[in-house]
């Protein structure tokens, strides 16, 4: 068997969200229309324009916390891998250490440690700043001693991750991946979109024609990945294929014709060996802001083609906000949940479709419909961009 | 998997330029100084601005890399060229600088991991699959192993490897938290030029530190992400036909990436069968 035509399923999912903090009270919250969205509380923010965001109060999950360190995206992390170990069972994860490897996505990796630090935090905290730092935490937590690998290809790291996961079971580095990822909100990132003015003060309106910015979230999500002859009866879907693209037009704003998303997308497609006529389903990025969305939506219009506006699409972000490196992931297991309930979740905050995002955004209510093949998209700083197509089982 | 050949490398480093600078005994050539640094690249174009160091840097290794295969910025532009970026603490500088408020808002941007393989990419229109990998000397070679990846499936025709380390912004952070650094610390930007090549290439990361991982610090200093590459552009000068193995660690882990011949001396393969789906 070719490294390539080794199936990879996605065995199962946890996710802490402003929204649910277990996988079910996340899906049960898209159902629903939860808004996860609120004052921010956790650190000052009465200098800022903007002091909202999705915001986690109170991580409730019953994890011994005095194993973990005193840092929150590493809590983040373990918090999902806690669901995720439920989810799955326990033999699911029952794999010789050394076979059990990490690949998380972050945009932000322990930033905050840093501005701890830099207040005169120990040299403890120091080390807790680099952007690996909450991956080998997580892999501690879990018992893992595979490769504990951290990618930060900004907003798209959970879409990344997950690809490199699997990448790690088809070469035989590992018997399972525990893949996905997380960021906080911390007020070096609310500062900075801040100060961009990229955050909204009115609500988040992914692919509606008053739609003007998008507010930040913290979230973690992660998936168990296995060689599908290993997985067991019990999946949720399988990963096909996984697609990345540079857009080298700016810094910080997507290319305004969606170029970069549709190499990312047309990769993800071949890696899959599937045309876009198969696609029942987009998770979109759709992060609300007036560019992204028009540039997404071009690009799916261009690959989709005469289909682009009878596949039913959503955005997650009006429910949580922007929830950076965790963003992917969360919209990667949206395809897995929607194709196991068949039920796509609506956009919460679309309510005037704009004529300039012909796409058919899921509103309102959510669409009974259950896709088997989806498409998961993602854009972020540095022209990163990043598609998975996932077969639900 | 199949193995790349190395049609180029680019090199900048605390030691100067290439590898020919780079002494046999790291410690004995820095003469007691903890640090070496490098100059901000000189640029005037407006676009550069708001550029930092590492960004800059990470284009002047990409040029170096130019040079070295003797071709123009056309030869690697487009969508058939990945890029794949490594780093362990390049986006320290530009974080503690937000931090503490030395930049404004719309520095912000540049204090994403991301915003060095960006300023590459747009410099050189780079557009192909793009992977940014986070850590020391495992990244790095964990990014060979990816862009071979990635060449093997006919993703792309070619795959960049850049690094880029700088620390004299946090020299005082590095000092405090020093947990496990080699002396000196020695700034560094480097790229790789990979392509279909012969043999095979194999590539493992496990938990542990072999003791033999520690001869590349001790000949050119600390430069985490940067090692593989100071490392390959040391090895370019070997006669051997092969095999060629390199070894790094980082952080209580190591990897090894073995060539089963010397990429540098390898027939460049056919390109393999770009794959299209209707």
């Amino acid at each position: 068997m070719s490294a390539k035509s080794e199936r990879i399923s996605i065995v199962s999912a946890g996710a802490v969200t402003p929204i649910g903090q277990d996988l079910d009270s996340f899906w049960s919250g898209l159902l629903d229309g939860a808004d996860g969205i609120s004052g921010v509380e956790r650190f000052p923010v009465a200098d800022l324009r903007v002091g909202r965001g999705g915001e986690i109060k109170k991580l409730t999950r019953a994890v011994d916390w005095r194993r973990v360190p005193d840092c929150r995206a590493t809590r983040l992390l373990v918090s999902a891998a806690d669901d995720l170990c439920e989810q799955s069972g326990q033999r699911a994860l029952d794999v010789e250490p050394a076979r059990l490897a990490v690949v998380v996505g972050t945009a932000l990796g322990g930033v905050e440690e840093g501005e701890r630090a830099l207040r005169g935090g120990s040299a403890r905290r120091l080390r807790g700043a680099l952007y690996d730092a909450p991956a080998r935490r997580l892999a501690r937590w879990l018992g893992a001693r595979g490769p504990a690998v951290t990618v930060s290809t900004a907003c798209a790291s959970g879409a990344t991750a997950l690809a490199i996961g699997a990448g790690m079971l088809r070469r035989g580095e590992a018997d399972a991946v525990v893949a996905g990822g997380y960021d906080i909100l911390c007020r070096f990132v609310m500062r900075g979109f801040d100060g961009l003015r990229s955050l909204t003060r009115e609500r988040v309106r992914p692919f509606d024609r008053r739609r003007s910015g998008l507010l930040l979230g913290e979230a973690a999500g992660l998936v168990l990945l296995r060689r599908e002859r290993e997985a067991g009866a019990r999946r949720l879907g399988t990963l096909l294929g996984y697609g990345s693209a540079s857009d080298a037009t700016h810094i910080a704003a997507p290319d305004l014709e969606g170029r970069g998303i549709e190499r990312a997308v047309r990769g993800a497609l071949t890696d899959a060996g599937v045309g876009p006529e198969a696609i029942d389903f987009v998770s979109a990025h759709g992060t609300a802001t007036p560019l992204n969305d028009s540039a997404e939506a071009a690009a799916l219009r261009r690959v989709l083609g005469p289909r682009g506006g009878a596949v039913p699409v959503n955005s997650i972000k009006g429910a949580l906000g922007h929830t950076m490196g965790a963003a992917a992931a969360l919209e990667a297991i949206v395809c897995l949940l929607a194709g196991r309930y068949g039920l796509v979740p609506a956009t919460l905050g679309l309510e005037e479709r704009d004529p300039a995002c012909d796409l058919d955004c899921v509103q309102g209510s959510p669409r009974a419909t259950r896709p088997r093949v989806s498409l998961s998209t993602s854009l972020g700083f540095g022209g990163c961009n990043a598609a998975l197509v996932i077969e639900s089982a | 998997m199949r193995a790349p050949a190395i049609r180029a490398v680019g090199l900048l480093s605390g030691w100067g330029p290439g590898a020919g600078a780079v002494p046999a005994d790291a410690a004995a050539a820095a003469t007691g100084c903890a640090l070496l640094t490098l100059a901000r690249p000189a640029v005037t174009h407006e676009r550069f601005r708001r550029s930092r160091r590492e960004s800059l840097l990470g284009i002047a290794a990409v040029g170096a890399m130019l040079e070295d295969a003797g071709v123009g910025a056309e030869a690697i532009a487009g969508e058939r060229t990945a890029l794949l970026f490594a780093t362990a603490a390049a986006y320290a500088a530009s974080n503690r600088d937000f931090i503490e408020t030395r930049i404004g808002g719309m520095y912000f941007p540049y204090t994403a991991v991301a915003a060095v393989p960006a300023e590459a990419a747009i410099e050189f229109g780079i557009t192909g699959p793009y992977e940014i990998l986070v850590g020391g000397p495992t990244a790095t070679l964990r990014a060979v192993a990816r862009a071979t990846a990635l060449l093997e499936s006919g993703a792309c025709d070619r795959a960049l490897v850049l690094a880029v380390e700088i620390f004299e912004e946090c020299a005082d952070l590095f000092a405090r938290a020093r947990g496990g650094l080699a002396r000196p610390l020695v700034e560094g930007a480097g790229c790789l030029w990979l392509e279909p090549g012969e043999g095979t290439l194999s590539f493992d990361q496990r938990r542990g530190v072999p003791r033999e991982t520690g001869g590349a610090r001790q000949r050119f200093g600390e430069m985490l992400a940067c090692e593989p590459v100071m490392a390959l552009a040391l090895a370019r000068d070997g006669s051997a036909a092969g095999p060629l193995r390199l070894q790094g660690a980082w952080r209580g882990e190591s990897a090894r990436l073995e060539w089963s011949r010397n990429p540098y001396r390898m027939r460049r393969a056919a390109r393999p069968e770009r794959r299209r789906i209707a």
